[in-house]
């Protein structure tokens, strides 16, 4: 049996809330064992079940690749939050748990008498973490956006595009990738503290504030010396060259970063370029800074002549900093992922075999363990209410019957 | 958090944050360098302008909640002591390329011969083994082969890195994650494990599932400029960029509506727009015709107002707009500034003070945040190595040798 599997066997975790910020934390004790049940509603449907979906679609809500994608071997439990027999369901819930992980708007718990002050009174060691975009104090704490506007508030956006151009943003919302490492990392950090004191804690997370403490050195940086780091395209401060160049085919390019004189030497070596390396205005990353186009130009016009990958594995191979841009296409062929078994085939009921993800996170006695596919909306209900909170099949049917459990 | 807990932070630039963040929950985080200071990961710019390794604002940034010792890995004597220290260690966390620490004699098996509860994690730009172990990567090269850069930037240039180091900002946490579930498993086994943490790996996670998405409907994906699929994401206010999504779904649709409203007050939603039928909106369905006559009008609304007007309005009327804030913003904002997520160092030996943000998170139970300034050079060596049983006459025999 894999270790790995088990350091989390026997946990107890339940989720409230939705997209991605809260559920992809919680994901790293689910592939390790942890029993993670989702609290949804037909009523309310996490919007990830409705990104894409059209009046048409045959599944409905179960029919949303990307939700499905983001929570694996996660259970799904339907409760309609908005009557008080569903609430009581999930107060019990509540005290089957050992973790309780949500990101709704920070009102919403208390709303429901489900803060951690009501919690925690008969569940004294409960571990409680809210994330949110703005954190559970303060002004304006109530602010709607999504990890679009995360990226915004937290200077993302700013630093990324060109100089001579408008911001935009890195792909995807970089606080819904950012946040939920350090969810998963408190909520870990408050398991093994627990373990040690039999305390509980309540935590409580911005998504913007965890990317602003990433970007320590841009606060630090404008604090110190009054200086506003402004986007600058691929350029670097410490390496030159430091850009991204065109390869043979539509829309290829390598990535390549000198970081040395050595390095910049081997990359001359490789482009049979011995005027360059004996160019002293290029010796040293200052004079390579200060002469980039000239360089770029002559990098750019030997690198379009190859395969992207081809050139990275020669560059490599030379000590030479590099890497192909990667599609997605790049991505699930690609031999590195592969040998840390990165992608997982599993059966989704509805949409067939799905290609799952997992962490970066390795010990050594083999991968996170996959075993099912994002459930559907409320595929383990019964489950869940007979055989762990121990209802009465009557029980369980009275609650159906008032429209409870959707 | 991990009061009492010893680490042992061997790392370079792309493992800074992660002592950092460890530090930060309570562990004793003692970063060791070489004699003379970790020169690469004291780079520029330096506070004052003045070129010092120990006024690199990169290192006092991400180096604070730490204590600092020098050790000279690559002589007999430095070896000895750092395989002193890891026996009285929970965790070692180190960069070094594969390899490179056993060559010098450090090796897992060893160092937890001496100690099984030793936990190591080794952070490297792809993981420790298959056909890339040993490539070079810093922050541009990972998040290239991560699948981000394809899709960052404008359609007619090459693809664009954020300037700030997201790689290390997705690892950090990463690499702190995977020790804090080795610190937990320890409780039950005693044993320690070895973590193995891919930067190239974490990267992926910026995709939000894209890789397994196009597996199913494999379409080619070009970069957007500042459009997020079909719409535009980032839009020119009248000082500046805002973000601001033109996109459906029930729970975005009164964001649309109220946004309207507020066009109305100021004369500047065309008729059509407020006849407009948001109930059943889906972007992924209309015309783009339709999408150009909505941003033209959303956008000749933004570019006659700040973005202070208008993110004032979005807080008001719960609208999801935002700024693209800049450092001196962020410095500045309201609700950071409310919850004190910013304190101040003093650098007493360069008469500085500097803001640093303080935490990431707040608990009830348990402080998280900074404890103490990043070392100076050897700051702590005697402090240190005397905790860690080495004597008095053994220590200035070290300093002699230049071990230490």
């Amino acid at each position: 049996v894999a270790e790995n599997a088990d350091i989390f066997a026997g946990l107890k975790i339940l989720e409230l809330g939705a997209g991605a910020a809260g559920p992809v934390a919680t994901r790293y004790f689910a592939d390790r064992g942890a029993t993670v049940v989702r609290i949804e509603s037909a009523k309310r449907p996490d919007f990830l079940r409705m990104i894409h979906l059209t009046a048409d679609d045959p599944h409905g809500l179960d029919g949303s690749p990307m939700f499905i994608l983001m929570n694996p071997n996660k259970q799904s439990v339907a409760v309609n939050m908005s009557m008080p027999e569903g609430v009581a369901v999930v107060k019990r819930l509540v005290g089957w748990a050992d973790v309780v992980s949500e990101n709704f708007s920070p009102k919403a718990m208390a709303k429901w008498g489900l803060d951690y002050a009501a919690l925690s009174s008969d569940h004294p060691d409960l571990i409680m973490l809210s994330s949110c975009l703005f954190g559970q104090t303060g002004p304006q704490r109530m602010y709607p956006g999504f990890g679009g506007q995360g990226a915004a508030l937290a200077g993302f956006n700013h630093l990324t595009g060109w100089p001579d151009r408008g911001a935009v943003g890195p792909y995807g919302t970089i606080t819904d990738s950012l946040s939920p490492r350090y969810v998963a990392l408190l909520i870990a950090t408050a398991l093994y503290h627990r373990k040690r004191t039999g305390q509980g804690q309540y935590i409580d997370v911005s998504q913007i504030e965890t990317a602003v403490y990433s970007l320590s050195e841009m606060i630090v940086r404008y604090s110190a010396r009054g200086e506003v780091i402004e986007r600058r395209g691929n350029a670097s401060e410490c390496a030159a060259p430091h850009a991204v160049y065109p390869c043979r085919g539509d829309d290829r390019w390598i990535a390549v970063a000198v970081f040395d004189d050595g390095a910049w030497r081997a990359l001359c070596d490789e482009m049979g370029a011995a005027d360059l390396a004996a160019d002293r205005r290029f010796a040293t990353a200052a004079g390579r800074n200060r002469h980039g186009d000239e360089i770029d130009d002559r990098i750019a016009a030997w690198t379009r002549t190859f395969d992207a990958h081809e050139l990275m594995r020669r560059l490599q191979a030379a000590g030479v900093e590099a890497g192909a841009v990667q599609s997605f296409d790049d991505l699930l062929g690609d031999p590195q992922l592969a040998e840390r078994n990165h992608f997982e085939t599993l059966p989704h009921d509805l949409l067939g075999d799905m290609l799952f993800e997992r962490d970066a996170i390795r010990f050594g006695d083999g991968p996170p363990r996959l075993h099912s596919a994002g459930p559907n909306l409320g595929q383990h209900t019964r489950f869940i209410l007979g055989d762990v909170l121990g209802l009465s099949a009557d029980e369980i049917e009275a609650l159906v019957e008032r429209d409870v459990l959707v | 958090m991990l009061a009492g807990i010893r680490i042992l932070d061997l790392t370079q630039e792309a493992g800074f944050l992660a002592g950092k963040i460890l530090g930060d929950l309570g562990a004793d985080v003692v970063k060791v360098e070489p004699p003379g200071g970790d020169l690469a990961g004291r780079r520029g710019p330096y506070l004052g302008d003045v070129e010092d390794p120990e006024r690199s604002l990169l290192w006092l940034a991400l180096n604070t909640s730490k204590r600092g010792v020098t050790l000279q890995l690559a002589s007999d004597a430095g070896h000895e002591i750092f395989r002193k220290l890891a026996k009285r260690a929970d965790v070692v966390l180190e960069t070094a390329a594969p390899g490179a620490l056993s060559e010098l004699g450090i090796d897992y098996d060893m160092l937890r011969g001496d100690n099984p509860g030793l936990i190591q994690c080794a952070l490297t730009p792809f993981g420790r083994t298959g056909p890339y172990a040993a490539y070079r990567a810093h922050d541009l090269v990972t998040v290239a082969m991560g699948g981000n850069s394809a899709l960052t930037g404008d359609p007619d240039r090459p693809p664009v890195r954020c300037s700030m180091p997201t790689a290390y900002f997705h690892a950090g946490p990463e690499a702190a994650l995977g020790i804090a579930m080795a610190l937990f498993a320890r409780e039950n086994s005693g044993r320690g494990r070895f973590v193995d943490v891919s930067m190239h790996e974490a990267q992926l996670a910026t995709l939000m599932t894209g890789p397994g998405q196009f597996a199913r409907a494999p379409h080619p994906r070009r970069r957007g400029g500042s459009k997020l699929g079909r719409t535009r994401e980032i839009w020119q206010a009248k000082d500046g960029d805002i973000s601001f999504g033109l996109r459906g779904g029930q729970a975005r649709i009164p964001n649309l509506v109220a946004t309207v409203e507020c066009m109305a007050e100021d004369d500047m939603a065309p008729r059509w727009l407020l006849d407009y039928d948001w109930s059943s909106y889906n972007h992924n369905s209309l015309e783009d015709a339709e999408i150009e006559r909505l941003e033209a009008a959303f956008g000749a609304f933004f570019a006659t107002k700040t973005r202070r007007e208008l993110f004032e309005q979005a807080l008001e009327r719960r609208i999801m707009l935002a700024p693209c804030n800049d450092a001196r913003e962020i410095l500045e904002q309201p609700q950071l500034r409310h919850r004190e997520l910013f304190t101040t160092i003093e650098y007493p030996e360069f008469g500085a003070t500097i803001e640093h943000p303080a935490f990431f998170a707040k608990s009830n139970a348990c402080r998280i945040g900074i404890r103490r300034r990043a070392p100076r050079i050897g700051e702590h060596n005697a402090e240190v190595y005397r905790e860690f049983g080495l004597g008095t006459d053994e220590l200035a025999e070290l300093q002699r040798d230049g071990a230490i």
